[in-house]
């Protein structure tokens, strides 16, 4: 027994030491101080201080730690020790002048810093009685979100711990109402003879866009198996007769796309639907635009020449209809027959320009050996090796050789063709005249590839499709927006034109 | 009154445009793993025949109409200490009505407690009431009832409380409101508060007909009550005035009247259907815009049919009743009759055994106490005891299952819960005076016509 007191008091002494020291240790590395001591980033700090956060309404500082780990009790000891000992390897490892702040912030990186748990900790009550209407709805589509466990609380309050300059979570009235297109305002279209590219003017705009002339012709459409990233759905390879377009030089840009919007945007969402028991209010058929954007949908990236983005299939469709009833010619969505054919531009190679897909291929251990050199593709592509994951403006890369520039890259474009895995095998054998795709299907093909895939996913024949659902996961409203993506940011189009051969007019 | 073909866009608002893509909102009762607050449905109700004494409870009526006059006496004879201190109607000769009933239970109302007109009711919930009670037509029940939480007023919600999906919105997520207030809120679906429907809801539990495999509900009863235009009244008076008979309004009768029986499918399924057929009509109504018959075929999450019927027509078979059908027999409860157990030959296996004999000792299907004065004696036990209940959400469900079975009724279509989450629809006019009423009085007419079959 006194063996056993002579070793049990010392250690019960030395536990609750060990408690009190363990709690203070927690205590003192848990202090905004301690957390600034490492990280150093300025944009951390200051734009902390410059959120709601820093400054509440009830007094309360939020701390460091109430968001970026969880509550005390749920994991709290687990997730600090794990982000301690990850922040000390980052700390003794890397130079954090090297951290791209702004993209580590956006909402993908950033949620894995923030703790659910911990915004519900604080934000027990999502229904407090000053509540507005949308956040009503958006709280209600919130509560029952089983089956969209992406949608969290910085899905929307993305700026709520660290302020974001212009950040918008609500509708963005004034979005596109200041264009930096030049201030000519045209009366028409343009003027073209013959079958030429031209620079199209929009009617009642200051805007313009080249249109290039793609001469009729044949190519095979697809990939064969021995081309690298090859995917199943490429084949099989198909001869195909394609006849003279024009397509627009770049994908289109948000000066085009807001020239659009300025004209046609509705009124704004509204859920004043009552009156629509009558037929009158259907007859009116003219174009109706896009409703506001909720949020940011340029990302905050910028306007002007980069491409726009975050719209919907439907608004690109609609933005084609608009533009042919302005102009007076045929503008619609490629299909994606022509779309290859005029990536392509007469090569047969796994890109418009030289080069082998695994050579420029960034990621994994054999990239990483051989030391490939992506000089070529730099020049020509906007993609996840040089992007920096935003969009780039058009004068960024080289064209081909029909003069179309990003047609890799980039962004992703709408083709008008239904997505089929075995779309290319469902056609009857021969060669093919100016195919439009399956008579049916759920989501439509999407070519090119972005500024965030590798390079095997920008090869010339590589397809993708749109997806609906996914992309309009986290929008809150109700009903979801058929204007605007919330949840895609790397898709977009290009305008072809037709061209009648008989004729000779568009 | 002009009939019009109408598509199933306009009645859904602009959510079905979105086409291919679905929208993906799970269902309400269903899926909650967010909400770490239990969601369990218990039966909100105390069982005794008398709310418990404390302090006055001061309630102020809201529309004095028929339900509202009845209401505001069952809520004064609902226990000790329990008075109406303020009243609001759009119309003087009904709120003096209601004035002379209350008068005749002992209870009078000053002059500058009695609120006349489109906005009686806010001056009703600032009058210094502790419990409102909002018994106007239901179109208004979303708005009234957001101003009396925001107020942090007990509510007793008259059913229906809504009569679109937007309406049906506002309500949940102010139910949600007064969850964290800590409000109470009793919905008029008073079945649930009704001593033979808890003890067969019990059985059910218990699993006395097994797992439930389907189900049928019914309100079909004679034409209802309506009102010819008199000279004098505005357009929007007459419609207030008749307001049974016009789907702004009332949500038409599968909304207003059969939202009972459909409740009572829910709360014994413990879910919601996902999407319904309907089919109705228009046959023999004198007023308004409403159908009188509908029939509907509701489908659940697991697959389980509902058939709902409703009808307001004179000389047919009249039946207002529910049935669950489980797979070791089923449950048939009514309002008017004793509610009862079979197995699958039809032998009886249980009977409610409460009902009171009436004064010469005859057998009744009466309970003890009728459900119209249990749900206030329950609202006000639970108030007096601080031990918050709220139906609200509950019945917002039932609301827009109704509304749903509404829509596609009038267009012929396939309706969804998901579309009818995500939807619009808002009814009515947009400025509300003694005056014109600015929208198409029509007729729904479902499918299209003048084409011919394919």
């Amino acid at each position: 027994m006194k063996r056993f007191l002579l070793w049990f008091i010392p250690g019960l002494a030395a536990g609750v030491l060990l408690m009190l020291g363990g709690g203070k240790v927690i205590e003192r590395t848990s202090t905004n101080k301690y957390c600034i001591s490492c990280h150093i980033h300025p944009a951390a700090d200051a734009s902390w201080k410059r959120s709601v956060h820093y400054e509440t309404a009830s007094g309360y500082r939020v701390a460091c730690v109430d968001c970026h780990l969880p509550p005390k009790g749920n994991g709290y000891l687990w997730a600090k020790g794990k982000t301690g000992l990850r922040d000390l390897w980052n700390y003794r490892t890397k130079d954090s002048a090297s951290f791209n702040w702004e993209e580590r912030r956006r909402l993908e990186t950033a949620r894995g810093y923030v703790y659910e748990s911990s915004c519900i900790k604080c934000h027990e009550n999502l229904f407090p009685l000053k509540l507005s209407k949308a956040g009503e709805d958006a709280h209600l589509y919130y509560k029952q979100a089983k089956k969209t466990p992406d949608l969290s609380c910085i899905n929307c309050h993305l700026n709520a711990g660290h302020y974001i300059a212009g950040y918008t979570h609500g509708s963005n009235k004034t979005f596109g109402s200041v264009s930096s297109a030049p201030r000519e305002i045209y009366k028409e279209a343009a003027k073209v003879t013959g079958f030429g590219s031209f620079t199209e003017q929009i009617p009642n705009s200051s805007v313009t866009f080249r249109m290039m002339a793609i001469p009729g012709g044949s190519y095979k459409m697809g990939s064969t198996d021995g081309e690298p990233f090859r995917k199943s759905d490429e084949g099989p390879v198909r001869e195909v007769e394609i006849s003279p377009f024009y397509m627009a030089q770049v994908e289109v840009t948000w000066d085009e796309y807001l020239a659009f919007y300025q004209q046609t945007a509705a009124e704004g969402r509204s859920t004043d639907t009552e009156g629509l028991r009558s037929k009158k209010s259907m007859a009116t058929d003219a174009i109706s635009g896009a409703t506001p954007p909720y949020g940011q949908p340029d990302q905050g990236w910028g306007l002007g020449q980069r491409p726009a983005i975050s719209f919907t299939f439907h608004a690109a469709e609609t933005y084609c209809k608009w533009l042919s009833s302005v102009t007076g010619r045929k503008y619609r969505l490629p299909t994606e027959a022509e779309w290859e054919y005029a990536c392509r531009a007469g090569t047969g190679t796994p890109y418009f320009f030289p080069g082998d897909p695994l050579k420029f291929e960034k990621k994994g251990i054999r990239a990483k050996l051989s030391k490939n050199d992506t000089t070529v593709i730099n020049s020509y592509v906007i993609f996840s090796g040089n992007s920096h994951s935003r969009t780039q403006t058009p004068d960024m890369v080289r064209p081909n050789n029909f003069g179309l520039k990003n047609m890799s890259g980039n962004i992703a474009e709408f083709c008008s063709d239904w997505y089929q895995p075995d779309a290319y095998g469902q056609y009857p054998s021969g060669i093919l005249k100016d195919p439009k795709g399956p008579e049916t299907g759920e989501e439509h093909v999407v070519r090119g590839g972005s500024y965030l895939d590798l390079a095997g996913s920008v090869r010339s024949a590589a397809r993708s499709f749109t997806r609906s659902a996914d992309w309009l996961k986290t929008d809150p409203q109700i009903p979801k927006s058929m204007w605007w993506y919330s949840d895609c940011f790397n898709v977009g189009f290009r305008v072809i034109c037709e061209f009648d051969e008989n004729s000779g007019k568009l | 009154m002009k009939k019009s073909s109408i598509s199933r866009r306009n009645f859904l608002g602009k959510a079905a445009t979105v086409g291919a893509a679905g929208i993906v909102v799970p269902s309400l009762i269903t899926g909650c793993s967010r909400d770490t607050k239990s969601r369990k449905v218990v039966p909100a109700v105390s069982w005794v025949d008398q709310a418990p004494d404390g302090p006055v409870l001061k309630a102020g009526l809201i529309g004095c109409g028929g339900r509202g006059k009845g209401a505001a006496v069952q809520f004064i004879k609902a226990g000790p200490n329990l008075q109406i201190t303020a009243l609001g109607d759009i119309f003087k000769d009904r709120l003096e009505d209601a004035r002379a009933t209350i008068k005749k239970e002992g209870q009078e109302i000053a002059d500058d407690k009695c609120f006349i007109g489109f906005d009686a009711y806010q001056k009703v919930i600032d009058s210094g009431i502790d419990v409102v009670i909002l018994a106007t037509p239901p179109f208004f029940r979303p708005e009234h009832f957001s101003v009396a939480v925001a107020a942090r007023k007990h509510v007793f919600l008259e059913k229906p409380v809504c009569v679109d999906p937007v309406g049906a919105r506002s309500v949940m997520a102010t139910a949600n409101k007064a969850k964290e207030l800590e409000l109470c809120v009793v919905t008029g679906t008073q079945r649930r508060h009704q001593r033979d429907y808890n003890a067969a809801w019990t059985k059910i539990q218990e699993g006395m007909i097994g797992d439930i495999v389907s189900a049928e509900c019914y309100w079909n009863q004679n034409q209802l009550w309506y009102r010819d235009p008199v000279k004098e009244w505005s357009e929007m008076e007459y419609m207030i005035r008749d307001w049974v008979n016009w789907s702004w309004l009332s949500g038409d009768h599968i909304v207003e009247q059969h939202v009972h029986n459909i409740d009572v499918i829910n709360w014994f399924t413990g879910s919601h259907p996902v999407k319904a057929v309907s089919f109705g009509s228009r046959q023999r109504r004198k007023t308004g815009d409403q159908f009188d018959s509908f029939s509907t075929d509701f489908i659940y999450e697991d697959g389980m049919h509902l058939h709902s019927m409703c009808r307001q027509i004179n000389g047919c078979a009249n039946d207002v009743s529910e049935i669950v059908h489980g797979s070791d027999g089923w449950v048939y409860t009514a309002d008017r009759n004793h509610c009862e157990i079979y197995d699958k030959k039809g032998n009886v296996k249980w009977q409610y055994g409460e009902y009171v004999p009436d004064k010469d000792g005859m057998p009744t299907h009466n309970v003890k106490v009728g459900a119209y004065n249990q749900e206030h004696i329950d609202l006000v036990t639970a108030i007096r005891n601080n031990k918050p209940i709220n139906e609200a959400e509950t019945t917002a469900v039932s609301t827009l299952t109704a509304i749903m079975g509404r829509i596609s009724a009038y267009t012929g279509k396939m309706v969804t819960w998901d579309e009818m989450l995500n939807s619009d629809l808002k009814l009515g006019p947009k400025i509300f005076a003694l005056g014109p009423v600015d929208i198409p009085k029509e007729v729904p007419v479902p499918g299209e016509g003048d084409k011919p079959a394919k």
